[in-house]
Order: structure tokens, then sequence, then C-alpha cells
């Protein structure tokens, strides 16, 4: 799950070296935080968030495969 | 200057190094596919793609400022030079790596093909088929919608803009469209022989639009789309001639409402 979010935040800012996912236990299944740089935090959230929102889709997909619940922190 | 033939893992790979080495940019480079990668099975039985990287006159002549903007897959002809193939064989095995390698970060196994040509004539196709598909496609496809952003998303990002992606899932969007197709006509019967409006469910922009073509060229209808975001949904409005409008029986306001509302927008053209 991690590695899905770090590809794809990778491929759509301009500084992927300063991508970072980190994986913690929360109260309710999994929660991935994700940080990027200052100025692409902006196109991983997108439009009205449209962007965040496609890759936390995405992730359910994992998620449900197997058989977690995983949440989304855009930090 | 010379070129350079690298060997990696991807193709994305290659062109990374080939770039890396070179000390250049995507846009002053041609760059050629000799080979696409293979996955193979558990990492055993792979094959390395190949690329090969020329680097472009430095000077911009008017013909090496066509070439590069060929190069990248964006050019206007409509006839296929080579460059402009080769390009969009490199466009097409990037796209195929993107989604492959978005498929096995999700733990869907299924095969991709990829088509089309990925500039404004032609959307670039991928079809993803043979697997537990259900999952990509979600309620009313809204899943493959935001499996289709993000992956046109990441192509755009490679290629600096300009590559229309079009991500369908085991045929959904095909079957969606001679679904929505049949519902239009069948709503607009009823349309017409109660001689009133009748708004469909909400739908996407993409299906919208479906709806409007279908009914395009239908003179006794006009169709709108009304409402905001989420609920934004398509009314099939009869089209009273204005003639007849006095003597059929309804009340003159609403029929002139519907009657504005069918002509004076543009309805039946708009998604």
């Amino acid at each position: 799950m991690k590695e899905l979010v770090e590809y794809i935040a990778r491929a759509i800012v301009d500084n992927p070296n300063e991508v970072k996912v980190t994986e913690e236990p929360g109260e309710d299944g999994v929660i991935l935080k994700l940080e990027v740089a200052l100025e692409d935090k902006g196109r991983v959230i997108g439009k009205q968030g449209q962007t965040a929102r496609a890759i936390r889709t995405l992730l359910r997909i994992v998620a449900v495969k197997r058989n977690v619940r995983a949440a989304l922190e855009i930090v | 200057m010379k070129a350079l033939e690298v060997s990696a893992k991807t193709v994305e790979e290659a062109v990374e190094r080939a770039l890396n080495e070179l000390k250049l940019t995507r846009s002053e480079v041609k760059m050629e596919v000799l080979q696409e990668g293979k996955a193979g099975l558990l990492g055993w039985g792979g094959e390395n793609a190949r690329v090969r990287v020329t680097p472009l006159p430095k000077v911009q002549s008017p013909e090496s400022r066509v070439t590069s903007h060929e190069s990248r897959g964006g050019g206007l002809q409509s006839e296929a030079s080579p460059e402009r193939s080769v390009s969009r064989l490199m466009v097409a095995a990037i796209a195929r790596e993107v989604v492959e390698t978005l498929l096995r970060l999700m733990d869907v196994t299924a095969s991709v093909e990829v088509g089309g040509g990925g500039d404004d004539q032609s959307p670039l196709t991928i079809e993803i088929s043979d697997g537990d598909l259900g999952v990509l496609i979600g309620r009313r496809g809204q899943t493959l919608s935001e499996l289709q952003y993000v992956v046109s998303f990441i192509i755009s990002r490679k290629f600096k803009g300009g590559v229309r992606v079009t991500v369908d899932v085991a045929g959904y969007r095909k079957r969606r469209e001679e679904e929505l197709q049949n519902m239009a006509l069948r709503v607009a019967e009823l349309v017409k022989s109660t001689e009133r409006s009748i708004p469909l469910e909400p739908m996407p922009s993409v299906e919208r639009r479906v709806i409007h073509l279908t009914l395009r060229n239908d003179p006794d209808l006009a169709t709108q789309s009304e409402g905001f975001g989420d609920s934004r949904k398509v009314v099939i409005y009869p089209r009273f001639k204005v003639a007849s409008s006095r003597f059929n029986g309804f009340p003159s306001q609403s029929n002139r409402e519907a009657l504005n509302r069918g002509t004076a927008e543009p309805g039946n053209r708009e998604a």
C-alpha cells in the first residue's frame, strides 16, 4: 500500500526525492502519511482534492484486497 | 552527437538513465523503443527493455524544431512521419508500464492492451481485461474514472501534457455507452408520448455527453444538463412547435418555459 502511494506521488510531483510515505498503526487500521515538498503539496491534493481522492480510491482497492483499513493523510 | 542505447528493466528506467548520462531532457532528444521489457514471473524470465536516445541538434533550425515537437507526440500533421510513430510507440510503451505498475501495486492481476494515438485526434486507449476487475470499476464506474485520472495525470506529467488517455476495464465503457443510448431512446419515446420533460438520473459528464449526442438529431426533443456537481443530470424536453403549443392543452406558461429551455440554450450540443 505504501509502495502504491509512493509510486503515484513520485510520478506526479516535481521533487520525487522528497516524497516520503510512512505507515503507522491507527485506531482503525493503518494510517499512511504522505509527505511531499511544500511546492508539490497542491499537486498531490489537486483541484478540490481530486487527486487526493483518486489516490485514496486506488489505495482502498489494495486495502480491501488485503482485508485491512487504510487511511491516507497528506502532511 | 552520438546516439546512446540503454537497456534496463523498464522503458521508463532506460530512458531516465540515458537522459542522465547525456544530461539532456526529453524534449532535447529523439527516443526510440528497441524492445519493450517483459516483467516475467516472480522475477524470473523477464526481458530487459532497450531504448535508443539520440540527441537533437542544439541549434533550433525550423526543421529540428519540427522534429523535436513531433518526437514528443504532439505533432499536428495527420500524416504519420517516422519520428511520430516512434514517439507513439514510446508513449504507448510507457503508458503500459504505468498501468501495469499500478495494477501490480494494487494486487490486481490482469492483462493490459494499449492502442490509439495519444494526440488530439485519437486518445490513447488502455484496455484492462482478464482478471478480477469488478473492484476497478466501482459504483457507476467511479473507481474507473479515478484510475483513468491517475493514469492520464502520470502520463501527461512524463510527456509535458498533450496526451489524452482513456482507460477501459473489461469493456465497461463500451457496454455502458450502449446502455445509455438505449435508455436515452426509451425515455425519448416516453417524453414524446406524454409531452412532458423527464429528468434522468445524475451522471458524470462523459455519460451525459452520450445522452446529448444520441438525441442530438431528434427534431422533437431537446436535452439539457441541469444541477451542479454530483447531482448534475440530463433533462429531456419535448420541443413544442410554436403554432401547435396553443392547442395541446398544457398550460402555456410551462410550454413556453420548455420551449425556451429547449431552443435558447445550446443544450443538445454541450455535455
